[in-house]
């Protein structure tokens, strides 16, 4: 679990708050018919892929390698037992031992994604982690 | 030279503009206002050749911030644009009543985007937590040196349906948690990086009421991670 602090300064200055709106600002927002609007074809800003389910082969296998791994005695980062664990989820609590330290391949999706943002033009390639999605949205947005 | 539409304010709610406020454009392009029945316009030329580039996506949502943190303000969706400034003038004289009926709706509030996404270990030990056959199964596999490739392959989409219901469950229990403290709410766009995009209308005052359920609700779901922006140009309620 994490919060992403608001941006209380409105979010207009950096990078990374863009990345979180863009939907909104490409997307939302009043449209006049009178007025004309700048094409957005070929952007695929809105495909990054840092969700968990996507459903495919590859993602089923990643799944059972991923259960495979994790300790469902001990529970990934804390040891309140597989009983505990069921019984606090059954009374409707809260398992804070999972809190906030389980990001691994989600973070470094969305990590990758800020990094593409981030680049400025003739900085070079990308550091490797930017899907093919990511990259193509970062050469349109620059 | 074609007119570039930032947002439409009401005349008088946001006084000068800073002098150094520019647009889109490379060189950015200075922006300037026009008036008309008792509204106004808040435009900049537009650059030969428009694209949604990353300089011009975040011009427009700075030109949008700096004059939202004076007045109510309509933002335009990027990339409005008119053939003229006197095409501007007509639209804001014929639809007055109208814009002047939203900016008032819309006075003293802000957007609030909030999006979630599961944490991939954390909500896998939560599906497997509470459901005896898949983790039965996960034993199995563990035992077997990981399962044949047909067992791993029906495994993981045994675990990816249960994944999928966690997420159309806690969809519905983040909009349960927050709605409560918003004046409106609209779903955003879909794409794969998120299973919840829901935007929030709250007046300024009542920002905090809307973030302190955001922590309620991450204590309760900790295998959620919440992205929060704001506080934003009302985006999402132009037709409000």
């Amino acid at each position: 679990m994490s919060v992403v602090p608001a941006q209380q300064s409105g979010g207009a200055g950096g990078t990374s708050g863009l990345y979180d709106v863009l939907e909104l600002v490409l997307d939302r927002g009043l449209v006049i018919d009178a007025f004309v609007r700048v094409s957005l074809v070929g952007i695929e800003i809105l495909k990054v892929d840092v969700r968990v389910v996507v459903a495919s082969v590859d993602t089923y296998l990643r799944f059972a390698e991923a259960c495979n791994r994790l300790d469902l005695e001990a529970g990934p980062h804390r040891s309140p037992g597989l009983p505990d664990l069921v019984g606090e989820i059954t009374e409707g609590g809260a398992e804070h031992g999972a809190r906030g330290k389980t990001k691994g391949a989600l973070s470094g999706a969305a990590q990758a994604v800020s990094d593409a943002i981030h680049r400025t033009p003739g900085e070079g390639e990308s550091r490797g982690r930017g899907t093919a999605a990511s990259r193509r949205k970062k050469e349109e947005t620059e | 030279m074609s007119t570039y539409v930032y947002c439409i304010t009401r005349s008088g709610d946001a006084g000068p503009l800073p002098e150094d406020l520019t647009g889109v454009g490379d060189p950015p392009l200075p922006v300037r206002q026009l008036e008309q029945d008792g509204l106004t316009a808040v435009v900049s030329d537009c650059p030969g050749r428009l694209r949604p580039k990353r300089r011009d996506l975040l011009a427009h949502q700075r030109v949008l911030t700096e004059v939202g943190r004076k007045s109510a303000a309509l933002p335009m969706r990027f990339g409005s644009i008119a053939e003229a400034d006197d095409d501007v003038r007509d639209v804001l004289r014929e639809h007055a009543d109208s814009y002047r009926q939203k900016l008032q709706q819309l006075d003293g509030r802000v957007e609030y985007n909030i999006k979630a996404v599961h944490q991939q270990e954390a909500v896998l030990h939560h599906v497997l937590a509470r459901n005896a056959d898949l983790r039965a199964r996960a034993e199995a596999n563990r035992r077997a040196g990981g399962g044949t490739y047909e067992e791993r392959l029906q495994f993981g989409e045994l675990v990816a349906a249960a994944v999928r219901e966690c997420e159309t469950e806690d969809a519905e229990a983040v909009r349960r948690a927050l709605e409560p403290a918003a004046e409106g709410v609209r779903v955003g766009p879909e794409s794969t990086g998120w299973f919840v995009n829901l935007s929030f209308l709250v007046t300024q005052a009542d920002a905090e009421r809307l973030l302190t359920a955001v922590r309620r609700l991450t204590d309760e779901l900790p295998h959620l991670e919440l992205r929060v922006n704001g506080p934003l140009p009302p985006y999402s309620f132009t037709d409000a």
